[in-house]
């Protein structure tokens, strides 16, 4: 039996439609009749398979058809073309069965109600996926235990810090055993402290139950520490799709060597190495990794130079993805095939 | 877990959350006793200045009126307001991820604040039974005004399911409530017993959905309509009620292929 990708997407398209603005006092009033439509594409052939129990961060810029990809996964949104399919059905054909095998955290928005205690929150998302009483009582339990909800269980929605409404937004999207679970900016605005239990909570659900993620976030870190797998879109196409390692072999091709001088030298050049930012005594040098290994590098700096510290800064994820986002992805660094398909296995 | 159970839950816990707002009860209950006197110190001036207009003794337009407003403690309840707030905040969204009909929930939370506010009409009726003296209908009416009123609620439901869901198309509904909130009082007859509008404009007055919410349970109530009369009114309120939940369910069908969230 062939295994079914648990969420596939085909040539996905969104096109959002508005009445073409026209300005001034007397534009308002022509806008109202005016039968011109300005059409913003949000998301452009999104073809795209995750098995179950994967992990996918799903990373875009601000306006780049994220959200708009997750509506219409979440079966609140129709699409303009193009079919997918989330566990065997088509979201906004099927909105209520499939809304059963999802759940969903949004960091901007709540799902508890704003003037119940949290308890009751549960209580009624409890009789609205008709969890059996069993079940409930033993992920609530579970719930509370690794997100400490103890303390602020009987306390209205309206009440809980940042921090303590995520942790009850986060066991409200579990508490009925989906199969996936859509995270839509879960750490935002969260402390340290908070976001770490988070990940934490997520890293678990995920590799103890086979929860299939996805999570949309801005915060890279959140990314790096959780999964394997990326998926960047730009523009509401899909730019890349493979592991991170992947994309940073391809993209890092440069490492810094940051070396901490002993003494004061008017100048520092070390062949092969440029240098990319000097502050007092610590220089920066970037390298081609390709070129020569840091050891290389290190004695060439050490001949020359007397030095107090050395360190390698490896390429981050972020100034990649900066990269990527201004540049645009080069697939002739790698042939494109040979990321599209599932990376991770 | 049978189908029912999250409406019923919804239900009650919109019951439980007006019931945490205890200084409404004495307002509300103040507020209703002041409009009865008001209305009765109106009528009682007016029909000293006149004969009862088209038949309607005091005493029965009196009660006509204290009816009119303890049904309006009920049917006031907006259950689909929350349609307004939650598309102009995109939360509809996260509603429409859960496995649950929207309609259904807007009306299951509703009628648990109806029957929160149902429980204010003991009080208030206490209270307006100090002021005025109300007629009490014989038996076999009470029934009547009991479906009527049934009837009516429904209409009153879809009514404002309608206005509110205005709101996925221009976001901004507040004018439109306004004005149909301004017709419906005047051609429901909660202000007025619609037998007061003159010849034709009457018969269209009566004609309309508006008659259903109030008219028809209050004019069962008071003995206008009565025997077999009863039964046409009532079968046009059922014809409304399935108009009203066709259009409803129609414009619904529209609605949810059109969210369009805001922002995001």
């Amino acid at each position: 039996m062939v295994v079914m990708p648990i969420i596939q997407t085909r040539q996905l398209r969104k096109v959002f439609r508005s009445v073409r603005r026209i300005p001034g006092a007397l534009g308002a009033v022509r806008t109202l009749f005016s039968r011109d439509y300005v059409d913003r594409v949000a998301v452009e052939g999104m073809t795209l398979s995750i098995e179950e129990g994967e992990l996918v961060g799903y990373i875009g810029p601000n306006g780049a058809g994220k959200s708009t990809t997750i509506k219409m996964l979440t079966g609140i949104l129709v699409p303009t073309s193009g079919d997918a399919t989330v566990a065997g059905l088509v979201p906004w054909q099927q909105r209520q069965r499939n809304a059963r095998n999802i759940g969903v955290v949004f960091g901007q928005r709540s799902q508890l109600y704003w003037d119940l205690p949290l308890i009751e929150s549960f209580e009624l998302l409890r009789a609205i996926y008709g969890a059996s009483a069993d079940r409930y009582r033993q992920n609530l339990d579970h719930f509370t235990e690794i997100l400490e909800m103890h303390e602020f269980l009987n306390t209205p929605v309206r009440q809980l810090s940042l921090g303590q409404r995520m942790r009850g937004d986060f066991a409200a999207a579990m508490l009925h055993d989906p199969r996936i679970v859509y995270l839509d900016e879960p750490t935002i605005g969260l402390d340290v402290v908070a976001k770490e239990a988070i990940r934490n909570f997520v890293s678990e659900v995920n590799r103890e139950r086979g929860t299939t993620i996805v999570l949309t976030t801005h915060d890279l870190s959140d990314v790096e520490r959780l999964s394997r797998r990326i998926v960047l879109i730009d523009h509401g196409s899909l730019v890349y799709d493979g592991t991170i390692e992947r994309l940073k072999d391809q993209y890092g091709t440069h490492r810094t060597l940051v070396v901490r001088l002993a003494e004061a030298y008017p100048e520092v050049k070390v062949d092969g190495a440029e240098v990319v930012g000097r502050d007092g005594d610590v220089v920066r040098l970037r390298f081609d990794r390709g070129a020569f290994g840091a050891d290389q590098l290190i004695r060439r700096v050490t001949e020359s130079y007397c030095v107090t510290d050395v360190s390698i800064e490896e390429p981050d994820l972020e100034s990649i993805i900066r990269r990527i986002y201004i540049e645009g992805y080069e697939p002739t660094l790698t042939p494109r095939a040979e990321i599209l398909p599932h990376a991770v296995s | 877990m049978n189908a029912a159970a999250p409406y019923l839950e919804f239900a009650r816990k919109a019951f439980s959350r007006e019931a945490t707002y205890r200084v409404e009860v004495f307002t509300s209950v103040g507020s209703f006793v002041l409009r009865v006197y008001l209305l009765r110190s109106v009528w009682t001036a007016l029909y000293a200045q006149n004969a009862a207009p088209a038949g309607i003794p005091l005493h029965a337009m009196i009660t006509y009126t204290t009816v009119a407003l303890l049904m309006s403690l009920v049917l006031e309840v907006d259950g689909t307001r929350m349609i307004r707030e939650k598309v102009r905040e995109g939360t509809i969204a996260v509603d429409l991820m859960k496995p649950i009909s929207l309609p259904l929930y807007f009306f299951s939370d509703g009628f648990g604040q109806t029957l929160w506010n149902a429980l204010l009409i003991l009080p208030s009726l206490a209270c307006a039974l100090v002021l005025v003296r109300i007629d009490l209908p014989s038996l076999p009416a009470l029934i009547g005004f009991a479906l009527a009123f049934a009837l009516g609620y429904g209409v009153n439901f879809f009514l404002n399911f309608l206005m509110n869901a205005v709101a996925f198309w221009t976001l901004e509904t507040f004018a439109i409530q306004l004005m149909v909130r301004w017709v419906s009082d005047l051609l429901s007859g909660q202000i007025l017993p619609l037998s007061l509008f003159p010849g034709a404009l009457g018969k269209v007055v009566g004609a309309l959905p508006f008659a259903s919410i109030y008219s028809t349970p209050l004019q069962i109530y008071i003995g206008q309509l009565s025997g077999y009369a009863v039964f046409p009114a009532l079968l046009t309120q059922v014809a409304w009620l399935i108009a009203f939940a066709a259009i409803s369910a129609a414009v619904w069908q529209q609605a949810q292929r059109r969210v369009i969230v805001q922002g995001g």
